[in-house]
């Protein structure tokens, strides 16, 4: 408990974004784990057994609380999604080029700097609970789409529709507050 | 003559627009898309160096992900709040002193 405990935590509250939330769901683990040591065995590394009930322990709890889809939750970024094309006539669905995609310079480091996480995380917290929760399981956790329709309780369409905001959304904050600030090297 | 531009008029009536392509990148990472859409984007990319794009950072953007939350794990500041830990830690010892004396 004492090595695993804030890392447990941590792995909880991203999911969970509730620090009380992610605090049960770490007395849920220990608990379970106690109960199930005997089963444990060595068989794999003990970090990753505990991961794994916490896990289990977190799509407990999306099962349980996901009643119902919010409306924020439907309506995010649904007008900005439309905003960045051409709405009407010649060129109608094309990307107005000032909001298009711009060139990332040299993306892969930015991943090596600790101010660009900080970005990463303001952006982050900008999506709306259950659009976090889809996101993260599917491009985090890489879980199944059936399963997460089945765990959040959203329909297929539903999720694709926010799996799409979600990815639109970032990529554009991040464009916004990031990589359009970078100055390309070649410049200086 | 009139075959080649027949095919590009075919090709421009089967290709996506952007907003479309967009949506289809996403779709495209949750199951295979439906024959024409596939043409449709496939035409589109070949075309559209703005969409290719958008599908380049969609792939990073779903390596930060991983990274960001193996991170946050690993290194990030929060810790388990004191409080919830002794609380845990309360609970775990009322658990082992029930099964110790069953």
């Amino acid at each position: 408990m004492d090595e695993y405990g804030d890392y447990l935590f941590k792995f909880a509250l991203l999911r969970l974004r509730d620090e009380a939330r992610a605090a049960d769901a770490v007395q849920e683990t220990f608990l379970a784990a106690l109960r199930g040591r005997k089963a444990f065995a060595g068989r794999s590394s003990e970090k990753s057994w505990l991961t794994s009930i916490l896990k289990n322990k977190i799509y407990d709890h999306f099962r349980q609380s996901s009643r119902e889809t919010t409306f924020t939750d439907l309506e995010f970024f649904d007008q900005e999604e439309g905003e960045g094309f051409v709405p009407e006539g010649l060129g109608q669905g094309g990307w107005i080029h000032e909001q298009g995609p711009q060139e990332w310079a040299k993306a892969g480091e930015s991943l090596d700097n600790e101010l660009f996480w900080k970005t990463y995380r303001d952006c982050a917290s900008r999506l709306p609970d259950k659009v976090a929760a889809v996101f993260n399981l599917r491009e985090v956790d890489g879980v199944d789409s059936r399963e997460i329709c089945t765990l959040l309780n959203v329909s297929e369409s539903n999720l694709w529709v926010m799996l799409h905001r979600a990815r639109m959304a970032l990529r554009q904050c991040l464009e916004a507050n990031w990589f359009g600030k970078q100055v390309p090297a070649r410049k200086r | 003559m009139s075959l080649w531009k027949t095919f590009t008029q075919n090709c421009a009536a089967l290709s996506l627009n952007c907003r479309e392509a967009s949506r289809a990148q996403s779709d495209a990472l949750e199951a295979p898309l439906p024959p024409a859409k596939r043409v449709g984007l496939w035409i589109h990319l070949l075309l559209c160096k703005w969409c290719r794009r958008y599908g380049r950072q969609l792939r990073l953007l779903h390596c930060a992900a991983h990274e960001h939350a193996a991170q946050l794990a690993e290194t990030g500041p929060e810790k388990l709040p004191a409080d919830a830990r002794a609380r845990i830690k309360q609970r775990l010892q009322e658990e082992q002193d029930t099964n110790s004396t069953n």
